[in-house]
């Protein structure tokens, strides 16, 4: 690829109007697949001697109480995985999830969900 | 003329370079708002620089084909080296026009290099020093993107992933905690593993492939992983776990030398082609070498053009191992 191809819709205001036009087609946050009614679901498939496979494994997970309902998925050599610590795999569940509580400490404060908003200092 | 990207431990200019162009990545506002972007709570202005942390959070959220939760739209499948390499060639062109400086490249961090000192020593890599990424701490308390409560300029971050993998506003420091979740960075030999492999990738497609492309990703082998650039990721800790990684600089350090793998490993096998081709089935969409790659802030490219970065950049040294 040329420098000159990327570089003119690399400018600001071709990101501005990109952004603009691109605002429609971003995903509804927490509407991906396995959200839903604080269960994930993961389907795994495979092909076997010509046998198709289907196994469906349903997570209901939660910490004090707290439904957690980002993706989870499971791998065909069962590694479980989530979406909000996408560098790892894990053989146990609740080992991902003893990751999730130091990874996001702001979540579970007493009260959970204690990030601070605004641009103020 | 083409970037050079440059080792951000021997070279003072590129280390100059680009913590002063992140920085004023991070301080420009073209006047897109976190509402315009989905992110809950009042409207407020986003950074350029956080437009590329929005965006990998948005790639990664793109299940592709979204009937299947484990390939996305830049991680975990074949599309993942061009994909980053596609997102840093246009950081790269950001750094480039704030400096006003065509010939500036994005540095790399040969982490394997580092990864060769004892896991204890590891900390003390001169890239933790003061004048370069600076230390860990939660928040960061030392080098340019220390953490100062009371100066309204000092680094913060202002988008992050939250628990349930969505985006939300934040207004606090850049964290790190090295090796807390793993006890050491790659080896070289780790590097050299993956460069034996001749080819990029294969079916299944996804983390349990065998080939070049999932090595260095980092999901194989099982038994070593997180390897390689997942490895970085998960030893730096803190802002570099969640899939808003890209809000701690040292993110496109360590991407940049996962790419320099990938041209080094090119260089290496000029007759192994990118795979899957275009034939390929349509379970594999977004991965093929002429399926629009996911782009927030430019029209989208293909895999197939971003094989050759050549009129991009270059790296001053592709002895990787």
């Amino acid at each position: 690829m040329k420098r000159e191809e990327l570089s003119l819709g690399a400018a600001p205001d071709a990101i501005v109007q990109r952004l603009a036009e691109g605002r429609a087609q971003l995903p509804a946050q927490g509407h991906g697949p396995g959200h839903g009614g604080g269960q994930m679901e993961s389907v795994r498939e495979a092909t076997y001697r010509g046998h198709h496979i289907v196994v469906r494994t349903t997570y209901q997970l939660e910490v004090d109480g707290m439904p957690i309902v980002g993706h989870m998925g499971v791998t065909n050599d069962g590694q479980v995985h989530y979406h909000a610590v996408p560098n790892l795999g894990f053989t146990s569940a609740v080992d991902l999830v003893k990751q999730l509580i130091d990874t996001f400490p702001d979540d579970f404060e007493a009260g959970g969900h204690s990030h601070e908003h605004g641009q103020g200092s | 003329m083409a970037a050079i990207r440059r080792d951000i431990l021997t070279d003072e200019t590129a280390r100059k370079n680009y913590i002063e162009g992140v920085t004023l990545l991070k301080q420009e506002f073209l006047g897109p708002t976190t509402t315009d972007l989905q992110i809950p709570g009042p409207p407020a202005q986003i950074s350029t620089y956080d437009l590329f942390v929005v965006w990998h959070h948005y790639a990664m959220g793109t299940f592709t084909p979204p009937t299947q939760g484990d390939r996305n739209a830049a991680h975990r499948g074949p599309v993942f080296l061009p994909w980053h390499r596609f997102m840093l060639v246009l950081l790269e062109l950001q750094l480039q026009r704030v400096l006003n400086d065509a010939d500036v490249g994005l540095p790399y961090w040969d982490w394997a290099a580092d990864g060769e000192a004892a896991p204890a020593a590891q900390p003390d890599s001169a890239v933790w020093d003061d004048d370069c990424m600076g230390g860990e701490g939660s928040p960061v308390s030392t080098g340019p993107f220390a953490f100062d409560a009371t100066d309204p300029a000092s680094w913060r971050v202002r988008v992050t992933a939250d628990v349930q993998g969505q985006l939300v506003q934040a207004n606090r420091g850049l964290r790190r905690g090295f090796g807390q979740n793993v006890a050491g960075l790659p080896t070289q030999a780790d590097v050299a593993a993956a460069l034996n492999l001749d080819e990029y990738d294969r079916s299944p497609w996804n983390t349990q492939s065998q080939g070049f492309r999932n090595r260095v990703e980092g999901w194989r082998p099982l038994a070593g992983a997180p390897g390689l650039h997942n490895r970085v990721h998960v030893w730096v800790g803190g802002d570099m776990l969640p899939s808003s990684s890209p809000n701690d600089p040292v993110f496109y350090l360590n991407h940049c030398n996962e790419d320099r793998i990938w041209a080094a490993w090119q260089d290496t096998f000029p007759g192994s082609p990118y795979l899957p081709g275009q034939n390929a089935p349509a379970q594999l969409d977004g991965h093929r070498i002429d399926d629009d790659m996911h782009s927030l802030l430019t029209n989208p490219v293909t895999p197939r053009q971003m094989l050759d970065p050549s009129d991009f950049y270059s790296y001053d040294d592709l002895q990787v191992s």
